[in-house]
């Protein structure tokens, strides 16, 4: 009986070629609109490591010596910017919690700007970011290495002036990808390259936002210790806040010693571990003598890459309200291919009268109906493949730093079908269900 | 004809016009929303900016890292682009419309209570360089400019520079001139002194400036002094813009290429190409609400098209015999527009409900304005307006049945 339905369908599907044909690009339409919102999404709020993401958290002690003050805050938000607290914390924590060991692997890990220019002194790039970092961080990220070593714990010890660079900046300084040897400067100081890496470019930038959400531009080329950065004048350029002290004046860099600019990511591989690490986090946190004596509570914070990007709206509302405004559209889309075909199934009334006349069960005539519109949605489903690339495409021209993140994969690609199927069926009930209440004698007397 | 019959004729036959009906009210939803994102993307866009941009050329990208420009740098720069030939007045300032790399912003509490957040565009002479209009007030006095980040003036209140929009909305209908105008936190201390009031100045903060807040801006009287940042306003003759671009950029390179790390490139451009600049994302943005707006509105033509085309068939015979008993063409035509008028009308009623309660639910979710109602009226006269214009093929064709067709038996 399927087979014959499935005939029948088909023929049904030829018999208005014009109406067919509408039905087929409206699906098409709300499914390339669903589809497109859908990819951003999705792309977006991918897992930035598999793998190595669950195990990965940022450890916060609020050590600031600052009465909290939301005047900056508030000025910033009626201007429509929103302050964000990443989390740092100050060059002595993070020397204090690194030296304790209470992880399996741990990283300080904060961006800086410089220009890294060719020890030769004739190729540059300007502006670049730059990650500051320990020796962790490369198996700690999954980041991969090409050539040479990543540097050891000793010269992050030795605040040891090396480097490991990517290859792409690699072959812009030096002209091979294998720049083992040769030396960046960055400010005055020369960075001997130990190692290079594999271009490593994290969507989202989870472990240091204040350098974006996303890293639009390839993110960090260059990694050096950061003890060693610190002493090449290298400074970080956002801050949660300085000691009251010590407040930065407009326009200087912060300073890490009074300053809050270093993130520190810890690898905790089971609950047991991250349970204790919080504990060690407020104990550490509530033995701050100065903190006592300045009044502030004692706070410490543990989060998770999730939490983490959830808690700073990674994702952008307006690609989650995009999904919202292309599902609506697509349901648009169903309520008018559902009437579109409740219009072409009811001219063929008469037919179905004589079908069900000569005995055909309405299950038959239910299913032949339903499957119809199932197909005609699958056809609008593969139009809508095209549509959906031209969205992408369309997105891809729009100027935000994630824009350009925005492609189809395998995944999207697949469910595309299935939801082009899902609502073929669901759009087709409606008018199905209609067609099997025809009634035998009444049609053919009508005729 | 009175409305029942409509009613009991849609009652008897409810599938089709219940489709039309949820149709209108998505579509209505869907566009009250739509077109609500797009109006805030224009906005900023249609502010009037109060600038005289014909002949004004912006310069920025002066920025040293490592540095801060002195006093005397700052001036040396002013100094060499006045003797440009084509150059009639010449600005360094901190905060520049349509500059957007460099925002400066405060916050101001007036007499009204109102804590306003506006962006300060710092020094010499702007006013004038920038040719701004003034309504009232005077400009600042050449004794009032106080170097940047230094103990000038401290004490005193800072004489400000307001927008009318500002006045309106920190002093109500109270004239401004004179006022003192504090920080939301900070209710002590000299506060600033407003000495006159422009027109208008669009500020460079391009995403707040929207409901009313495009012109919350302020001038104050500050020589760029010890600022890792800087740009300049130029103010050039009409009959030398080209010349006179040419002979900036020159005199940029000049006087700054030597102080300004490797690889800086300072911009100089002219006011028209800045803004063209600054709103291109804009224009995408609303290219594309307008063809989602545009996609909306065909499908659900189309939508009600087809679907009323079929439902005025299935009725031929039923024309056929109202023409018979005497109705006249123009009373079937009016039949089916009063009747896509009724269906619609609900629709829209539906759909009105539906985009202010979508737009609060998803508010509750998102960062996202408030649809202000005054949209959904907008909306729903689009909405009727398209019904009518769906309806009236498939009605002019119920309207050319003959009288005859009661007589056969289709």
């Amino acid at each position: 009986m399927l087979r014959y339905s499935f005939e029948l369908a088909a023929l049904g599907l030829r018999r208005f070629p014009k109406s067919t044909v509408l039905v087929v690009l409206t699906a098409a339409l709300g499914l390339a609109a669903c589809m497109t919102t859908l990819t951003l999404l999705h792309v977006l709020s991918a897992d930035p490591l598999p793998g190595r993401s669950q195990n990965l958290y940022l450890a916060w002690v609020d050590t600031v010596l600052a009465k909290p003050s939301n005047a900056g805050a508030d000025i910033m938000a009626m201007n429509g910017f929103k302050t964000n607290n990443y989390h740092t914390i100050k060059l002595a924590d993070a020397q204090a919690l690194l030296a304790a060991h209470r992880a399996a692997q741990q990283s300080v890990v904060v961006d800086v700007v410089a220009d890294e220019v060719s020890d030769d002194g004739r190729h540059a790039q300007n502006q670049q970011m730059v990650l500051a970092t320990t020796s962790d961080f490369i198996p700690m990220f999954g980041v991969a290495l090409r050539y040479g070593r990543d540097w050891t714990p000793a010269e992050d010890a030795a605040r040891a002036p090396v480097a490991v660079i990517d290859t792409d900046l690699a072959q812009k300084l030096f002209g091979t990808p294998n720049a083992v040897g040769k030396s960046v400067r960055l400010k005055k100081t020369l960075f001997r390259v130990v190692g290079v890496i594999q271009p490593y470019v994290l969507q989202p930038h989870f472990y240091a936002l204040s350098g974006g959400d996303y890293s639009s531009d390839g993110g960090e080329n260059l990694y050096v210790p950061y003890a060693a950065a610190l002493d090449a004048g290298l400074a970080p350029y956002t801050t949660d806040g300085c000691d009251d002290a010590r407040h930065g004046k407009f326009g200087d860099a912060p300073d890490p010693a009074h300053c809050a600019v270093l993130g520190l990511w810890v690898q905790l591989d089971t609950p047991q571990q991250v349970a204790a690490y919080r504990t060690y986090l407020q104990n550490y946190v509530e033995q701050q003598k100065d903190l006592g004596s300045f009044g502030k509570p004692p706070r410490s914070e543990l989060t998770g890459v999730a939490e983490w990007m959830k808690q700073n709206n990674v994702v952008p509302d307006s690609v989650r309200l995009n999904v919202w405004l292309a599902a609506s559209f697509l349901l648009l889309c169903m309520v008018n291919v559902a009437g579109l075909l409740a219009a072409r199934f009811l001219r063929r009334s008469g037919d179905v009268g004589v079908r069900r006349a000569l005995g055909a069960p309405r299950r038959a005539v239910f299913l032949q109906h339903v499957l119809e519109s199932g197909l005609a949605c699958l056809v609008g489903g593969v139009l809508a493949l095209p549509l959906t690339w031209l969205g992408l495409w369309i997105l891809r021209q729009q100027s935000s730093d994630f824009a350009g993140l925005a492609h189809l994969d395998p995944a999207m690609f697949g469910s595309l079908f299935a939801l082009a199927l899902a609502v073929g069926v669901l759009v087709g009930l409606l008018p199905a269900w209609r067609m099997s209440r025809v009634e035998p004698g009444l049609q053919v007397k009508g005729e | 004809m009175s409305i029942r019959i409509l009613f009991s004729s849609l009652r008897r036959n409810s599938l089709m016009p219940s489709l039309v009906l949820l149709q209108v009210a998505l579509a209505c939803a869907i566009l009250c929303n739509v077109l609500f994102l797009a109006w805030q993307q224009m906005e900023p866009m249609l502010a009037p900016s109060g600038v005289d941009g014909n002949d004004l050329i912006l310069v920025d990208g002066l920025d040293a890292p490592d540095r801060a420009w002195t006093a005397a740098e700052v001036q040396a720069g002013t100094d060499a682009l006045r003797t440009v030939p084509g150059v009639r007045a010449a600005s360094a300032a901190l905060g520049l419309p349509m500059v957007v790399s460099f925002v400066n912003m405060r916050a101001f509490r007036g007499p009204t209570g109102a804590a306003v957040g506006v962006n300060v565009y710092e020094g010499y002479d702007l006013l004038d360089t920038l040719g701004l209009q003034l309504v009232s007030g005077r400009n600042f006095l050449p004794g009032e400019y106080r170097d940047l980040n230094s103990e000038q003036g401290k004490g005193v209140p800072e004489p400000v520079i307001i927008t009318q929009s500002l006045a309106r909305q920190l002093f109500g209908d109270a004239s401004p001139l004179g006022q003192v105008l504090h920080s939301p936190e900070e209710t002590k201390g000299p506060g600033s002194v407003v000495v006159g009031v422009v027109r208008h100045l669009l500020r460079n903060r391009m995403n707040v400036a929207t409901d009313g807040r495009a012109d919350d801006t302020v001038l104050t009287p500050e020589r760029v002094a010890t600022s890792p940042w800087l740009a300049y306003a130029v103010r050039v003759d009409p009959a030398m813009r080209e010349a006179a671009l040419r002979g900036v950029r020159k005199a940029i390179e000049s006087q700054f290429d030597s102080l300004l790390p490797v690889g800086s490139k300072p911009k100089a451009e002219s006011y028209a190409a800045r803004r063209d600049k600054v709103f291109k994302s804009r224009r995408a943005t609303l290219e594309l609400f307008a063809g989602v707006a545009l996609t909306v509105v065909i499908v659900t033509v189309i939508g009600i098209m087809g679907l009323t085309g079929f439902w005025v068939q299935k009725r031929t015979r039923q024309i056929g015999i109202r023409r018979a008993l005497g109705a006249r063409r123009i009373d079937i035509l009016r039949y089916f527009l009063a009747e896509n008028a009724l269906i619609v009308g609900i629709g829209v009623v539906l759909g009105m409900t539906l985009a202010y309660f979508g737009n609060a639910w998803l508010m509750r979710y998102y960062e996202l304005p408030r649809l202000p109602w005054t949209w959904l009226p907008l909306g729903a006269l689009l909405m009727l307006l398209l019904g009518q214009l769906a309806v009236l093929s498939p009605a002019l064709r119920a309207a050319r049945v003959p009288p005859v067709v009661a007589t056969r038996s289709v």
